[in-house]
């Protein structure tokens, strides 16, 4: 390997102030992108530190107030509930999409989809709340009449990740090389297995990308929660009816931190702390999956 | 070249009167041409003057670029390539194609090769390995390659993804075999390899080859045809377009007075 790519003699005096000076920015722009993440994990940490032991993500809260004793296992599981239920619905739909987006990209019909698509991306997620607040739990009117609960919450963050995993995987498999897709065309491969067999497979370690930006999007919301599940410190029998909520980790620290209790405090913080490690899982493991299932497609036809 | 003047010419694709658009930019003008079974045609002319877009008519690997259409006469066999009741799938599997830069998929040597089986559902690991090893001996890379069949593709040279690709494209059994520049992105001696390989496979194949180096023209093809600004200007035996042709404009252009 060579030691240094760029070889600083006989460079003139600019190009070494200005290779000083790029470098220093770039050091600069690598510090600020990683210093939140480490303020996270240290602030928690620090302040969480004394919450934290095994039972902490294996109990129930307990106590007055309500958590001041026992641990965060209904967080845990709620989030884990309203992840699977927004993957479920966002997931197959957000796959189509983008597959149709990609393969129909000239279409006008395309072209709407993508711009309603992207319409969605910037609704603020209180809007998503109010409206899965009208159609999946308000007791009146049109709508499901689920009452605030899992089912409602997970279909309120489901359609809140649509549009994120149609994007990136549009995009995903536009990366794909024309003339690789151009090259199993010419063998007298169907549109369909090339899809299935090329493209796919190709665009699989995006694809996952996505769904994992939509997890990680859905695991932070809080605001449509409180209008469509708001929170249990319990774990549900039913996702459906009044006693249909489930717990979930980020509107458990929400509410722990607006508690008078430093206990609460200490216990929110060390929550978050439980929150990045299960997004750290989630990354490792949606990254295992893409490699699975590339490693799985090369073997195949 | 060899014995081949005293074969009777059969032809196996014939176009006439054809004509090619991108949306409203017209790319061929009325083209009158004939490939001959088992002969070696070349296609030249500068860049841009439709030798891409000819190839590609006649297996419809046109048909997925948004507005492309065509107008006149192009038959295989004489059946017309693009019939309404003709799938353009079948046509693709009978007229094979290997493009300009080697694309290999991202699998296996092995795998690469029996994909167009895999994907007409030949499913006997037997029939397979069987038809693999043919394929690569065809494209003179089973030695090279018979040790490490189940390596990636990608770790082969340019030159002997090359010619993985054109095993590939004989894997399904095609009639005619399309080649876009298919040495244009390879050294002096890959390239020498790749014509050597086409001189073998002209005994049981119908080969067109677009070039843009006119002594690779010369030295492999039996016909010859120059295009310019989208019409066919010429095509005749190779020896006659390169020592006497009947155009002006063929021997500027063969002579580099131009393009
Ligand atoms: N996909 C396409 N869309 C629109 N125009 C195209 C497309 N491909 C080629 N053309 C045009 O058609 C003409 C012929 O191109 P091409 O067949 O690629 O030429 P060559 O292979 O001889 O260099 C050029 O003017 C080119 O710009
Ligand atoms: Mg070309």
């Amino acid at each position: 390997m060579a030691e240094n790519i760029l070889p600083e003699k006989g460079l003139s005096s600019y190009r070494k102030v200005r290779n000083a000076l790029l470098g220093s920015l770039t050091a600069v722009a690598f510090i600020l992108a990683v210093t939140p993440l480490l303020a996270i994990v240290y602030i928690a940490y620090d302040r969480g530190k004394a919450a934290l032991s095994l039972s902490f993500i294996t109990t129930l809260p307990g106590g007055f107030p309500i958590g001041i004793e026992g641990g965060i296992a209904n967080g845990i599981v709620g989030s884990l509930i309203l992840i699977l239920l927004a993957s479920l619905l966002s997931v197959p739909v957000g796959i189509w999409a983008g597959l149709y987006l990609w393969d129909q990209s000239h279409t006008r019909m395309a072209k709407i989809t993508r711009l309603l698509s992207d319409l969605l991306l910037g609704v603020p997620s209180v809007i998503w709340g109010v409206v899965g607040f009208f159609v999946f739990s308000t007791n009146t009117g049109f709508g499901f009449h689920w009452g605030f609960s899992g089912l409602a919450a997970g279909l309120t963050l489901g359609f809140i990740m649509i549009p994120i995993v149609t994007r990136v995987t549009e995009q995903a498999l536009r990366d794909v090389p024309r003339s690789y897709i151009e090259g199993a065309l010419a063998l007298g491969a169907s549109r369909f297995q090339v899809v299935r067999g090329l493209a796919i497979p190709a665009a699989i370690t995006g694809i996952g990308t996505g769904i994992l930006l939509g997890v990680l999007n859905v695991l932070g919301q809080t605001a449509p929660l409180i209008f469509t599940n708001y929170y249990n410190t319990g774990i549900p029998t039913s996702l459906v009816g009044s006693n249909g909520s489930v717990g979930d980790l980020a509107m458990q620290i929400f509410i722990y931190i607006h508690e008078p209790s430093k206990a609460l405090h200490v216990k929110a913080m060390a929550a978050a702390l439980v929150l990045t490690v299960i997004v750290l899982l989630l990354d490792m493991g949606i990254r295992l999956l893409a490699w699975g299932s590339r490693k799985y497609a090369q073997r195949m036809g | 070249m060899e014995n081949g003047a005293h074969d009777p010419l059969v032809p196996k694709i014939e176009v006439k009167n054809f004509s090619a658009f991108y949306g409203k930019t017209q790319a061929l003008h009325n083209v009158d041409f004939t490939i001959f079974e088992r002969k070696i045609t070349a296609m030249i002319g500068p860049s841009g003057c439709g030798k891409s877009t000819f190839l590609r008519s006649l297996n419809r690997m046109n048909d997925f670029y948004q507005g492309f259409r065509v107008e006149g006469s192009a038959t295989l066999d004489g059946e017309e390539i693009y019939s309404p009741t003709v799938n353009p799938v079948l046509i693709r599997q009978r007229v094979g194609m290997v493009f300009q830069k080697p694309n290999p998929f991202q699998k296996s040597i092995f795998e690469n090769v029996a994909y167009g089986l895999r994907i007409q559902g030949v499913k006997s690991r037997s029939v397979l390995a069987d038809i693999v090893e043919k394929s690569l001996k065809a494209a003179a890379l089973w030695d090279e390659v018979k040790d490490r069949l189940n390596g990636s593709a990608f770790s082969l040279s340019g030159g002997q993804q090359q010619r993985l690709c054109i095993a590939r494209a004989l894997a399904v059994e095609p009639e005619v075999i399309l080649l876009d520049e298919p040495a244009s992105a390879l050294d002096p001696i890959s390239t020498a390899r790749i014509e050597e390989l086409m001189q073998d496979l002209k005994d049981r194949y119908t080969i067109a080859i677009v070039t843009h180096n006119m002594q690779q023209a010369a030295r492999v093809s039996d016909r010859t045809a120059f295009f310019l600004d989208g019409t066919l200007v010429e095509v005749n035996d190779t020896t006659k377009i390169f020592t006497n042709p009947e155009d002006s404009r063929t021997e500027d252009y063969i002579t580099g007075r131009f393009g």
